[in-house]
């Protein structure tokens, strides 16, 4: 295991409220209420997905183990939160995951819908984009047609932000 | 009362607006007013966050102005882009910095984050309006055993949701048991549906899937009350498949909070599209009369 230093620093750089990361004791409530730990995790918590390792690594700045290793170290989060309110210290684990899953992006990796919706919301302004049978059941329901989205200024913003080259 | 500007959603508008409509409905019979916007995508808290923070950021930020524009806040029917919008308000209102650097982003469309308008969820709405969905309830759903699943987003992180207690949820229940339902309780409440990491590991997903569905069964609810789009899709297309990969029947419908409401006053099932569902709910709407 190799300490990358750099990696280091953007974890204790990264804040959204607060800069907690730095008190985990390791107390192990996140790992404990996970619900994809518990359906993925043997009883030694040797494999699978865990959020104590993964902040703990992220803090020794194992940048290798966190990205070298199977994509459900990061990508098995669920993003239900629940980590986020049983952690006795207040750390935002979510933010800290989604800056990973984040990271796992730029190196081309993650699961394939991620992309999927990246794409379908740069081509559409939409995760799901308007369809005519769609259109036709709003209309039977008495439904006014959805308002359309400025498609133009939206793809504006993502391609100046640099996000249009993430995509697959 | 305030005209709200309606964030129906990608999923809601897009791909299953017999949700849109029975929510209409009940906004209709509560006096809550709402008008359109071309709002794009919030973007998803578990999609588009996940693949860049920073785009997630300016997209939400595009959408929050053009409520700003109009100087009204934002009725949201789904727990995904109330938790965006909300949480786009929070990260740009606690980071000058970032508010500032995506300021710069959103000047050359000729836009300008202020934070200046507030974002609503339609569960917080309606039980601010309790009294009024009480007086609007012509039918009560007498006998009706409901399993409520308020999901995750609604009132996690309860540091920007601000709904509910994050880990003992009560407005749900509370507006359900107005409908004249009886709310049964069940170990596995505020669990997860999985959505997320069910379109990435789908064997995991199905797992957890599992423990709430099981949970729900043992409660013996007739239905499933949701108040999120992705949950509902959850259970009600991913029910069959869970049936068929543990070779159980689970077969419980499910019903958006704002459906179950139009049935409690008075809207017929078809007005509100619940044919088109894939969970059949027919046995529990003769034991209802409807």
């Amino acid at each position: 295991m190799i300490t990358d230093f750099e990696f280091r620093k953007q974890i204790m750089d990264f804040h959204v409220g607060s800069d907690l990361i730095k008190y985990c004791y390791q107390c192990s409530r996140c790992a404990d209420n996970c619900p994809v730990t518990k359906v993925t995790t043997d009883f030694y918590g040797t494999t699978g997905y865990n959020p104590r390792g993964n902040i703990l690594q992220a803090l020794l700045g194992y940048k290798d183990m966190i990205f070298s290793a199977d994509d459900l170290v990061i990508w098995g989060c669920t993003v239900c939160d629940t980590c986020d309110e049983v952690c006795p210290q207040n750390i935002e684990l979510t933010e800290i995951f989604t800056l990973l899953k984040n990271m796992s992006i730029e190196q081309g990796r993650g699961p394939e819908f991620i992309y999927s919706q990246a794409k379908a919301i740069f081509e559409n302004a939409k995760a799901i984009p308007s369809q005519p049978a769609i259109e036709r059941r709003r209309e039977q329901l008495g439904l006014p047609a959805v308002a359309a989205p400025d498609v133009n200024e939206l793809q504006t913003l993502l391609k100046n932000i640099g996000a249009d080259k993430k995509l697959k | 009362m305030t005209e709200y500007k309606l964030f129906e959603g990608c999923t809601i508008g897009n791909r299953i607006p017999f949700i849109e409509a029975a929510s209409r409905k009940v906004f209709e019979k509560v006096g809550i007013e709402t008008s359109q916007a071309p709002f794009t995508c919030c973007p998803d808290p578990t999609g588009m966050k996940s693949f860049d923070n920073n785009s997630w950021l300016a997209i939400g930020a595009r959408n929050l102005c053009l409520a700003e524009a109009e100087g009204k806040d934002i009725l949201s029917l789904c727990n995904g882009c109330a938790n965006t919008l909300r949480g786009v308000q929070h990260q740009l209102k606690h980071d000058s910095l970032k508010k500032q650097k995506i300021n710069e982003q959103l000047a050359k469309i000729g836009k300008e984050f202020k934070g200046t308008i507030n974002v609503k969820h339609f569960v917080d709405e309606l039980k601010d309006n309790l009294d009024k969905v009480r007086g609007a309830i012509t039918k009560p759903l007498s006998g009706l055993k409901v399993a409520v699943h308020p999901g995750c987003h609604y009132m996690r992180p309860a540091e920007w949701m601000e709904a509910d207690d994050p880990m003992r949820p009560e407005n749900l229940k509370k507006i359900v048991a107005e409908s004249g339902a009886t709310v049964v309780d069940y170990e596995e409440m505020v669990l997860c549906c999985g959505s997320a990491v069910t379109n990435a590991y789908e064997e995991h997903g199905l797992a957890n899937f599992k423990i709430k569905m099981d949970s729900i069964k043992n409660s013996g609810a007739d239905v499933i009350c949701v108040n999120c789009p992705a949950c509902f899709q959850q259970f009600d297309t991913r029910q069959r498949d869970l049936g068929k990969k543990y070779e159980t029947d689970y077969d419980i419908p499910v019903l958006y909070l704002t459906e179950l409401l139009s049935l409690a006053m008075g809207v017929s099932p078809d007005e509100i599209g619940l044919k088109f569902h894939r969970t059949r709910m027919k046995s529990q709407l003769e034991k209802l009369g409807l």
